[in-house]
């Protein structure tokens, strides 16, 4: 992958984060604080907080190719700094157990991960499915 | 070596005839590569020499500078290197996949995704085969170029 490649990869990432920041919003303040009020500079938050966990997707960026080791070590890696970033930035509503509040953003950024993991393994799987039907289409007409 | 050229009338069949002192490395690569025009190859098993159709080979694979032809139930020593086999086949289907592997397009299966950036190429006799990261878009260009 060129890093060309990889920018609109991440743009598309983005894209995902933000709607499910903004669903997790949803879900998270239902539980926690459904009476509490927002103002409208809150909306920007799903915003910011999809840029602050896209940027460590450099950390899986490689020039050469990777071997199975390193691959899994900085998808890792990439995992542990977006639950930093995550936790660093949240802060639990006022009046409620944090320690649960905080397990559960743990929990739900790591369901976020894998689903954006596999959004992009489905994206590569269509496009080897894209790749099969040429090939078989170049063997006919051969 | 000279170079003696003499056309000859479309009713005669056309020959290369090589007149030398021995058959030296520089003479059996001149063989192959004609062999190779003639969609053939010319490797050892078994310490014996076999002429295998270009159509026969799945893929070609370097290891420790040795080139090894596999075929769907055999493997095969061939004494060219994998970038001369490379060019001399990339009109015939075949592909560079990876830093040591030609690929024959007209024996894979299907392509399946794999991790970071790479695919695998599934052939019809069930081997699996890595098309790197960096020969990824090589092959796309080549499948839309040639679907």
């Amino acid at each position: 992958m060129s890093f060309k490649e990889f920018l609109l990869l991440n743009m598309q990432v983005y894209c995902v984060l933000v709607t499910l920041i903004f669903a997790t919003s949803l879900i998270v303040g239902l539980i926690f604080a459904p009476e509490q009020n927002l103002r409208y500079y809150h909306l920007a938050s799903p915003f910011l907080m999809a840029a602050l966990c896209t940027l460590p997707s450099f950390i899986t960026y490689f020039k050469n190719e990777p071997t199975l080791k390193q691959y899994i070590f900085r998808h890792i890696l990439q995992l542990m700094v977006i639950e930093t970033v995550v936790l660093i930035m949240i802060e639990p509503p006022a009046d409620t157990d944090s320690t649960l509040f905080y397990l559960m953003i743990g929990i739900i950024t790591v369901v976020i991960f894998v689903l954006v993991k596999l959004m992009i393994w489905l994206r590569k799987y269509a496009e080897s499915q894209k790749l099969t039907e040429q090939l078989k289409q170049m063997q006919k007409n051969a | 070596m000279q170079i003696k050229i003499t056309k000859t009338g479309r009713d005669k069949p056309e020959l290369l005839e090589i007149h030398c002192h021995e058959i030296s490395d520089e003479v059996r690569e001149i063989i192959t590569f004609v062999r190779s025009r003639q969609g053939k190859l010319t490797a050892v098993a078994d310490e014996k020499q076999y002429e295998i159709a270009v159509t026969d080979v799945f893929y070609i694979e370097s290891v420790d500078n040795r080139s090894f032809i596999y075929t769907e139930d055999k493997v095969y020593e061939t004494r060219q290197r994998l970038y001369e086999l490379e060019n001399m086949l990339n009109e015939k289907h075949f592909l560079r996949v990876s830093k040591s592997v030609v690929l024959n397009l007209m024996k894979v299966s299907s392509i399946k995704p794999a991790l970071n950036s790479r695919f695998t190429a599934v052939l019809f006799s069930g081997e699996q085969v890595v098309i790197s990261r960096k020969y990824a878009p090589a092959l796309k260009k080549a499948l839309k170029g040639r679907s």
